[in-house]
């Protein structure tokens, strides 16, 4: 893990409270699909975690919601300036190759899976890519990549199948041999039946204190024998296997 | 001529009055970026129990005004697997380890004692103050009786020097430092977190437990300025640190050493950026140790 200094090359607004912000890459690590970046933001006492969605040697991109206090404020730096880093933090995805393979997602969940699916494709996998968003607004076309099999749902039917990313991908008929996910706590529970037969990776999210393993704060309950024990979101996570997982 | 920045805690010596506090560090085994070991004098590992335990469920932190409220339940792996499997890299790692033990009874305290006593451990801290554990409904910080009972069992059983880490939720925190001075505490470390709420009304939940950060700092400068009158004990203080000026602060008041908390969560570079910043205020005020300014806006009480 490093900390850097890094310059704002844009922040721009994606639509509603989604924006886009991409960072001069100064880190030497390679970042990896899956991995974050923890951001100190203004006077904020704690600093706030983020899916990479763009890496490569000169950009480092993040896609984020406008929540609260700490994202209200990132909204609102400029290009030119600067923001204090850490990363790359976490785990991440483990790739498979030349397989058939299922990348699922919504929200913000989107940003580590854009990342995920240009790997993936590189690495000779048939990728299928269920994009769920409420609204055709909030379907970030200009972040998609050629190459990959898009299918889109909207809650409220304005482009792709109406409904919900998870009926349509239950619906679907093809035989995937892995399944990638990140977005909302209930899809990420959802997927987690399909654990029994084939591999299913998920992104979870938590708040985070430190970022590096140290505090505790971030946990989930994770099986173990009969019962369970805490891992760490920010280190021994954010990527876990579905079926490892205790839901509250 | 370079300055040093030694100092002493009773009978230890340390290269540098900078202390990795408990529970902020991890057990200390993990591998820490940006912490450069020759700047820091001790590490504090998080409070080790005589069981595991598993902590507390979600949530755990939430971010509130300048700092953190944390209700982390002493997750740990139980005295056993800390001293086997974690303790002997911890001991190569750094140069000071001090061990944070805590207990359900006084038994458990002296259990855990005579475990950690068999190896070379420089110091041990009692947490008597975290406020996330239910010890019949109060923290044996709270309490000058039980303060100074399990102080006393826990001299009974070791020769390490025992340092004290009190609570500041109570009454009058002088009368906890002084009865842990007369149970025999070698060193106080002053303070733990306080008690705060956090309401988090996107998830509609409360987060009940302890407050650290910027914001706790005055609460700990006044406890350690009021115990610094009353023992004879050297203090290390901690509560609020974020950047050298606040560590001078402590010692002023009369802390002898001072505790890297959550402020290293916001700034990794902490440390760093603290010993500089020492070294370049005993430099312009011409002190020649960190000794010369303890207690400099403070004095000792000759009849309490």
């Amino acid at each position: 893990m490093e900390r850097k200094i890094c310059k704002i090359l844009k922040n721009e607004n994606l639509s509603g409270n989604y924006y886009f912000l991409i960072l001069e890459n100064n880190f030497k690590k390679i970042f990896k699909p899956g991995n974050f970046i923890h951001i100190k933001i203004g006077n904020n006492f704690l600093r706030r975690p983020f899916s990479i969605a763009l890496f490569d040697r000169e950009k480092i991109g993040i896609i984020y919601k406008v929540v609260g206090k700490g994202t209200d404020e990132l909204r609102k730096k400029k290009k030119g300036e600067f923001l204090d880093i850490l990363g790359p933090c976490g785990n991440f995805f483990p790739i498979y190759k030349n397989k058939k393979v299922c990348i699922i997602g919504g929200g913000t969940g989107i940003a580590p899976l854009i990342f995920l699916s240009k790997v993936l494709k590189k690495y000779g996998n048939d990728v299928y890519f269920f994009y769920g968003a409420r609204d055709k607004n909030l379907i970030f076309f200009k972040l998609l990549l050629t190459g990959i099999n898009y299918i889109f749902s909207t809650d409220n039917g304005s482009y792709g199948k109406k409904g919900n990313i998870f009926d349509v991908f239950k619906n679907f008929e093809e035989n995937f041999q892995v399944i990638y996910g990140a977005g909302p706590e209930i899809l990420l529970k959802k997927l987690s039946i399909y654990s029994e037969n084939i591999p299913v990776y998920i992104s979870v999210e938590n708040y985070m204190a430190c970022g590096m393993g140290l505090c505790y704060g971030c946990v989930i309950r994770i099986r173990k024998n009969n019962g369970y024990e805490y891992k760490r979101v920010c280190k021994d996570g954010p990527v876990f296997k579905a079926s490892e997982i205790i839901w509250d | 001529m370079g300055l040093n920045l030694e100092i002493t805690l009773g009978k230890i010596k340390l290269n540098s009055p900078l202390i990795l506090c408990s529970g902020i560090f991890g057990f200390g085994n993990e591998n820490i970026k940006f912490i450069d070991e020759r700047k820091i004098g001790a590490i504090v590992t998080k409070t080790i129990t005589y069981e595991p335990w598993p902590g507390n469920p979600q949530p755990r932190i939430y971010e509130t005004n300048y700092g953190m409220i944390n209700r982390i339940g002493l997750q740990n792996p139980g005295v056993f697997y800390f001293m086997r499997n974690i303790f002997p890299k911890l001991r190569k790692k750094y140069k000071r380890v001090f061990v944070s033990i805590s207990g359900r009874s006084e038994k458990e305290f002296v259990e855990i004692i005579k475990i950690v006593s068999k190896k070379r451990i420089d110091a041990i801290e009692l947490n008597l103050s975290c406020p996330n554990f239910e010890n019949e409904k109060k923290m044996i910080s709270q309490s000058s009786e039980l303060t100074f009972k399990i102080v006393k069992s826990v001299k009974n059983e070791t020769d390490i020097p025992v340092i004290v880490k009190l609570t500041p939720n109570v009454t009058e925190i002088k009368e906890i430092a002084i009865s842990a001075e007369e149970g025999g505490a070698d060193i106080l470390s002053l303070i733990n977190t306080i008690k705060g709420l956090a309401v988090d009304f996107k998830k509609m939940r409360v987060i009940d437990g302890g407050l650290s950060g910027p914001s706790i700092k005055p609460v700990g400068l006044k406890c350690v300025y009021d115990v610094y009158k009353v023992v004879n004990i050297p203090i290390i203080g901690m509560g609020g640190i974020t950047c050298g000026l606040d560590a001078i602060e402590y010692f002023l008041v009369g802390a002898s050493a001072i505790g890297i908390g959550s402020g290293f969560y916001s700034n990794p570079q902490i440390i760093d950026d603290i010993y500089k910043t020492l070294k370049n205020f005993l430099r312009k005020n011409k002190f020649k140790s960190i000794r010369e300014m303890i207690g400099l806006l403070n004095e000792k009480k000759e009849n309490f």
